[in-house]
């Protein structure tokens, strides 16, 4: 089979999800939040195709287009509830966002 | 021929059935007479079936007068199949025949007895629901479908019991109906379990043909829970005080349910069930032992009645005793024939007593009447023909099958036959002392005041569908009886033995004898009581004496000291004791502790969305550990 072994693109993957994980958990704006999510499912993808290039079947390559479809659909989501929020003036921030304390 | 049998047989079932749907179903939409005409309409139509039955299987070969009808399967489980199925014979067409008949009369006799009633549709669909009920319960051609129609008398004799629902005895005196016939429902129940366990089959022919081959054990369990079920619905000791309870209902229905036919089902099953107690002999003699106390006390409580009716219900107990005196020495021609011959003479009775009630605008204590001969000449006819053929004198109908119960019991031989015999004789004295003073008190004598004030002229006895019953009946109560001639001709006798082979059989001279002792006897107490009637005084002059009786032997207050107040008082200390402390403050307890935790798990909830964001990595991470590590 051509190209690296499939251990660097899952080196690569660790470094997106672990960068995605931290965006997630640091920051406060909810547009950045939404981006380092991104970034986390992007690494998932980058997994499915290298196990199913590794592989040599297509599955992985099936499930990472549905993941696509998904994180749009959320994106699509994500973003109009921040649009909501600036309309509102609602603080963009997600530390202020918590009327779920209990 | 066997299709018209048949046929009769289903339409004489279904007949009432359909006047109760409809008189249910129409409800607001037909007048009150219309519903009482369908009611009486289709009881005499089922009594045309009866009678196609009855003549479809007298014309037939003695052979073959035995017609089991199958509708369908209703109940299947593996090997055990309950048909919905009817059987006719001798014994069942017999009792159609006295049912749909008497039961017609008397719904037609309620026609005016129950106008100006505000309920009289609901009356009417009660009645069709009791004929159609007390019909599946003779026609069953299994033990499953009798108990249903053993249910099915029972509740429609708690409705028309409690029919007049503003009235809290009648209400009382229902639920106690109800209660007292469910320990024998259960009884009986529990038999049928035994048989289906024992035998894998409820139909009659089965169960019967495989008798002798169950355990004696076995056997004896089956026959005292049958004797349980007859008990509690015959009104015998132990199980009886509902009977004179009941007498809160409309007349009509004490006449047609607590005097002609329902009461009597407990005979019925004894002699259609007989190859059952006939294979545990200690049982059919502990029913005829019952049957002869219950006659002798029921004999005596009623010589101390003040109401018209508690003294023919008593009067009826009394007489049902003879026929369980009679269906256990194994009499079961006798038994039958006294049924049919009291269902007339007893529905008589009722009936006039009914038209007395009419008359005194509801008025039932006996003190207060009196001299009722001069203003109501025709009913006072039929009551005394009532009470002759009560009494067992010669020609009226219950002489010929009392008489044969009696010297039964004494060709029965042994000490427990001429203790019967005793008994039964003692009965006869009994009954012709408490009829008389019956008789006495409301027909003879000059018209009291309280009679005076509510006999108006011109009121006339009674509307027509009132007086015509009657005067059917008291012809029925006069010739009634003479299917049974001993010596001479038995056909009726013969017509039951065979489906029931009696065990005794009594000679002629036996039979002459006895009725000689018994007449005399009867006359002796009808002498008696005219004599004590023309001094003013009671048989019964002990007043320690007279509270006992008056009280029924305490009856009520034993059963309400040894059951109803024990369970009481075990409910009161259970809710005490368990029900407040243990449960109710367990719930208590659960229920804020609940709220306890869910306030301290709710701080865990900081709505902070990155705490949540790191617990989940940190979660994730301790699971991919916890992974690693136990693989």
């Amino acid at each position: 089979m051509d190209g690296p072994d499939v251990g660097w693109y899952l080196i690569v993957a660790a470094i997106l999800f672990g960068i995605g994980a931290l965006g997630v958990m640091m920051r406060r704006s909810p547009l950045i939040v939404l981006l380092s999510l991104e970034i986390m499912l992007n690494a998932a993808n980058l997994t499915l195709v290298a196990f199913a290039r590794q592989q040599g079947n297509l599955d992985g390559q099936i499930f990472a287009l549905a993941v696509m479809a998904v994180a749009a659909a959320e994106v699509a989501i994500g973003l109009g509830l921040i649009v909501a929020m600036a309309r509102r003036r609602v603080p963009l921030d997600v530390d202020q966002a918590s009327a779920l304390r209990g | 021929m066997d299709s018209a049998i048949s046929a009769g047989g289903w339409v004489c079932l279904l007949s009432p059935l359909a006047g109760a749907v409809a008189i249910a179903l129409a409800g607001g939409r037909i007048s009150r007479r219309a519903a009482a005409w369908i009611s009486v309409l289709t009881t005499f139509v089922a009594f045309g079936g009866a009678l196609v039955v009855f003549v479809g299987l007298w014309a037939a070969d003695p052979s073959d007068r035995e017609h089991v009808s199958t509708a369908y399967t209703w109940l299947s489980a593996g090997n055990f199949d309950v048909e919905l199925q009817i059987l006719v014979d001798t014994l069942s067409s017999t009792m159609m025949l006295i049912v749909s008949g008497v039961g017609g009369l008397i719904v037609w006799y309620s026609v005016g007895y129950m106008e100006g009633d505000d309920e009289e549709r609901r009356y009417f669909a009660y009645m069709s629901l009791f004929v159609f009920s007390m019909l599946l319960l003779v026609q069953a051609g299994n033990f499953l479908l009798m108990l249903v129609g053993w249910g099915l008398v029972g509740l429609a004799s708690y409705l028309l019991i409690g029919f007049w629902h503003h009235k809290p005895e009648a209400v009382a005196a229902a639920k106690k109906a109800f209660v007292m016939n469910a320990i024998g429902d259960a009884t009986f129940a529990l038999g049928c379990v035994l048989l289906i366990w024992s035998t894998g089959s409820l139909e009659f022919g089965d169960v019967f043909g495989q008798v002798d081959s169950l355990s004696s054990t076995t056997v004896n369990l089956v026959a005292l829970g049958l004797l349980g079920g007859a008990v509690a619905k015959s009104a015998q000791i132990p199980l009886h005080t509902w009977l004179p309870d009941a007498m809160e209902g409309p007349t009509p229905v004490s006449a047609l349910i607590h005097a002609a036919t329902m009461v009597t089902a407990g005979v019925y099953l004894l002699v259609r069930a007989s190859p059952i107690f006939e294979a545990a002999p200690d049982v059919q003699h502990l029913a005829a032992i019952i049957g002869a106390i219950t006659l002798l006390v029921a004999g005596v409580v009623a010589l101390v009645q003040w109401d018209i009716k508690r003294v023919i219900a008593y009067s009826t107990m009394s007489q049902i005793g003879y026929m369980f005196l009679a269906a256990g020495i194994g009499a079961y021609g006798y038994a039958i024939f006294h049924l049919m011959t009291h269902a007339f003479f007893k529905a008589l009775l009722f009936m006039t007593a009914g038209l007395v009630i009419h008359h005194l605008d509801g008025e039932q204590d006996i003190r207060k009447m009196g001299g009722l001969r001069s203003i109501m000449p025709r009913t006072h006819v039929a009551f005394a023909v009532g009470g002759l053929a009560l009494m067992g004198i010669p020609i009226f109908s219950g002489f010929w099958s009392k008489d044969g119960i009696v010297s039964a019991a004494f060709a029965s031989g042994d000490a427990l036959g001429y203790t019967l015999y005793v008994a039964g004789l003692l009965g006869a004295l009994l009954t012709g002392l408490y009829t008389t003073r019956l008789y006495f008190a409301v027909f003879r004598g000059e018209p009291s005041e309280f009679v005076k004030e509510h006999a108006h002229e011109g009121h006339g006895e009674g509307p027509r569908s009132m007086t015509i019953p009657v005067g059917v009946l008291t012809v029925l109560a006069t010739i009634g009886g003479l299917v049974v001639i001993p010596g001479v001709w038995e056909p009726f006798l013969h017509w039951i033995d065979e489906t029931a082979e009696p065990l005794v059989q009594a000679t002629v001279a036996e039979d002459y004898g006895t009725s000689a002792i018994a007449v005399s006897l009867a006359l002796i107490g009808f002498y008696l009581a005219r004599r004590a009637y023309e001094k003013g005084r009671q048989f019964v002059t002990n007043p320690g004496i007279w509270r006992v009786l008056e009280h029924k032997l305490y009856f009520d207050e034993a059963y309400d000291a040894l059951f109803y107040k024990p369970a009481a008082a075990l409910s009161v200390a259970l809710r005490r004791n368990v029900e407040e402390p243990v449960v109710e403050r367990s719930l208590d307890e659960i229920g804020s502790g609940t709220i306890q935790v869910g306030g301290e798990v709710g701080r865990v909830q900081s709505g902070l969305l990155r705490t949540y964001a790191v617990a989940v990595a940190f979660a994730v991470c301790v699971l991919v550990v916890v992974f690693v590590a136990v693989r």
